[in-house]
């Protein structure tokens, strides 16, 4: 269908977005990112998504990561962290996000 | 970890083999620790797989467009690989030799011109007499002849540029040999 392509399409750079604001609340690990975009079908992404994405980000050096154990016996998990590029980035992207929904209500109400 | 899932995990890491080892045991580590957290919440390693999708799709994921191991033969693969060879092995045999032969000659040759300029200049000042420089000369629109200070002063220019044209040459020479080992690096063949 049409619609899901423009989907998938809208999908692709907001989700960079949307794991980024997460991340700068706090630190997240990747299933429980997947877990929180879940939440909003438009937004719910699987693992060839949401790593690949995580992997790319640690990589431009705006996410890092640390292993760190679990209490309830299961094998460490692998927590990001936003670094001070990141939330440079993040800010751009806010501002940039902010112009976009202007933009688009502006066409609108015309 | 049940059976199918570490074989699932082998098989995704054996497409991420262009990945360096420490990299790729990072990426299955996370893989693995996914699973674990879905069979926590309750799903079968069936529908772990079936998340997941096929290894070589969610191998493919983290290499981007890059091609990945296949299972076996792929036509799309045969035929990525006959294309680049087509490609390269067609302008490499203009390309690298053509650059191989201008690149040297035309430095040499931008050396060579105000040398010999300057040879017939000071042969003229001084009155050396110097056998055959009656041939050395500059002519322009086949009747007028530069003096020898003036053709001095042109063959400068002209051996700058030859040289900077030979060096432009070199350069190009060098960046195609290396993107076309960069592209085949990613072709993995």
């Amino acid at each position: 269908m049409v619609i899901d392509s423009w989907k998938s399409q809208i999908k692709r750079g907001t989700l960079e977005f949307c794991i980024l604001l997460m991340i700068n609340k706090r630190p997240y690990y990747g299933y429980e990112i997947m877990n929180k975009l879940d939440t909003w079908p438009v937004l719910s992404a699987k693992e060839s998504t949401i790593y690949p994405l995580l992997r790319r980000l640690l990589k431009d050096g705006f996410l890092s990561s640390s292993w760190q154990e679990t209490a309830e016996g299961l094998p460490p998990r692998k927590y990001y962290t936003i670094t001070d590029k990141g939330k440079e980035y993040l800010e751009a992207m806010s501002q940039e996000w902010g112009n976009l929904l202007t933009a688009v209500k502006g066409i609108e109400g015309e | 970890m049940e059976k199918v899932l570490e074989s699932y995990l082998e098989k995704v890491s054996k497409c991420l083999k262009r990945i360096p080892v420490s990299e790729r045991a990072d990426i299955i580590k996370e893989i693995e620790s996914d699973m674990s957290e879905l069979q926590n919440s309750g799903k079968t390693s069936a529908e772990i797989i079936e998340r997941l999708g096929e290894p070589q799709n969610l191998a493919k994921a983290y290499l981007g467009d890059l091609l990945v191991c296949g299972n076996g033969f792929s036509w799309n693969r045969f035929l990525t690989i006959c294309a680049f060879y087509s490609v390269a092995g067609f302008s490499g045999m203009i390309v690298i030799p053509s650059l191989a032969i201008i690149a040297p000659v035309f430095i040499i040759c931008g050396v060579l011109v105000p040398v010999l300029a300057f040879v017939k200049m000071a042969d003229n000042i001084l009155g050396l007499g110097i056998p055959y420089m009656e041939n050395i000369k500059i002519i322009f629109n086949g009747i007028e002849e530069l003096t020898p200070v003036a053709g001095f002063i042109f063959s400068v220019v002209v051996g700058v540029l030859l040289y900077l044209a030979g060096k432009g040459a070199w350069k190009l020479l060098m960046a195609y040999c290396r993107k076309t080992s960069r592209i085949k690096s990613k072709l993995s063949v």
